[in-house]
């Protein structure tokens, strides 16, 4: 009985992955762009919001040419006389091109959301901590102790223990709305609808502008003597430690943009793949193989799922660890008794 | 052309991640059998060089998705 049920099977399956191949090369000869799931306009910027059930036009703001061009949609800037649509893009009328693109996208959009959360998460509890709860007395609620939570350890463990001990109280603003902030764009995208803001290189190469200009504004003297000038080697090893240095500070910065985006992008993209198995395989072996899929491929992507909420907080406190590190060597000053021995 | 380039570069990023945090993690629970009271300070040191290496395989792992897309010129 076992064993006639073993055969049926092992022949069910053969069935399934050989007879509907040959079906599904002639489909695939057939319509050449019969790609059944689109991975990358799922993860690429939009210029609508998704909401449940519709598609919210966000504002296009072209400069062309020294003029400005303000439109509600892009279907009003399309079938306006100085537009026009071109494979899916929005291309000025003539052969102008477009200067300066500002429109506002869906990724801006959910940068903005993570933004006002974050601006009123910490301006509502610093209303608490102003009238005394938490000064006083305990903090009240389960809400400002987990805020308590964060704060102490972006505080302690992040900023006090790689910033000299004298400075680090003025960057902890920054480190911990960076982390909040993150924290906040990653996770929107696990929500339905939602999108990854940090799956886009733009956005975290200018969160990494800002602990570029921060950590270069704040750099000690010894930071850039560093730089310029490499204390304790000879003077020829100088013409090649400059550049490497010169490259080195930019290099930091770079790799802080484009871990947090890879990671991002990487989860978003394994997680539609792995779901677009099913309809692969639809497309390829017939209905019943995707429901099949559906059984192995839904259980692995809420595992998935749970492992990019960790990824998410997990990138976030890199980014910001990383940023509170490349301040703190910016920032040190050595002393003179160490100069020559460390460096030697 | 491409597509062969990109799997093949996945595939020395992926090995020479795994080598460097591989690596990391020996030593690390190494040492935290050594002197399990400092584990805290060598699980920050751990996730914070582990990051460094997984940067640069990122990077990496970046190219190769511009290439199996054919974006660049590929």
């Amino acid at each position: 009985m076992l064993r006639a049920c073993r055969r049926l099977f092992v022949t069910l399956l053969l069935i399934l992955f050989f007879a509907p191949i040959t079906h599904a090369s002639d489909k695939a000869a057939q319509d050449s762009e019969g790609a059944p799931i689109d991975v990358v306009g799922k993860v690429v910027d939009h210029h609508e919001l998704a909401v449940p059930g519709a598609y919210i036009p966000l504002p296009r703001i072209m400069l062309v040419d020294g003029e400005w061009f303000f439109y509600g949609s892009t279907e009003s800037a399309a079938s306006s006389d100085s537009f026009a649509m071109q494979n899916g893009t929005l291309v000025p009328a003539g052969d102008a091109q477009i200067t300066l693109d500002m429109s506002i996208t869906s990724h801006l959009m959910y940068v903005w959301f993570g933004l006002i959360l974050t601006v009123w998460l910490t301006i509502s509890m610093a209303r608490r901590y102003k009238k005394g709860v938490g000064r006083k007395t305990e903090p009240q609620g389960w809400f400002q102790n987990l805020f308590e939570i964060v704060f102490i350890f972006v505080r302690d463990d992040i900023a006090k223990t790689n910033i000299p001990d004298n400075k680090y109280t003025k960057f902890v603003p920054y480190l911990f709305t960076v982390f909040v902030g993150i924290t906040f764009m990653n996770l929107f995208g696990l929500l339905p609808w939602g999108a990854t803001a940090t799956a886009d290189i733009t956005v975290t190469a200018v969160l990494a502008a800002f602990t570029f200009v921060i950590t270069q504004w704040n750099g000690s003297k010894d930071h850039w003597e560093h730089v310029f000038w490499f204390p304790g080697v000879p003077g020829w090893m100088r013409i090649i430690l400059t550049p490497i240095e010169i490259i080195g500070l930019f290099t930091k910065p770079f790799a802080l943009a484009v871990r947090l985006f890879a990671n991002m992008l990487s989860g978003k993209i394994m997680i539609i793949c792995i779901l677009g198995l099913i309809f692969i395989f639809a497309d390829l072996f017939g209905n019943i193989a995707g429901v099949g899929m559906s059984l192995f491929a839904v259980p692995l992507t809420v595992a998935l799922y749970v492992l990019k909420a960790f990824v998410g907080i997990l990138q976030a406190y890199i980014f910001t660890l990383l940023s509170a590190v490349f301040i703190g060597m910016a920032a040190e000053e050595h002393g003179h008794e160490e100069e020559v021995g460390a460096h030697a | 052309m491409g597509l062969l380039a990109a799997g093949i570069g996945a595939g020395i990023v992926a090995v020479g991640a795994g080598i460097g945090i591989g690596m990391i993690g020996k030593s690390s629970v190494e040492s935290i059998a050594r002197q399990p009271e400092a584990s805290d300070d060598i699980r920050g040191a751990m996730i914070l060089t582990a990051a460094l290496i997984e940067g640069v395989a990122l990077i990496g792992a970046i190219v190769c998705i511009l290439l199996a897309l054919g974006i660049g010129g590929g």
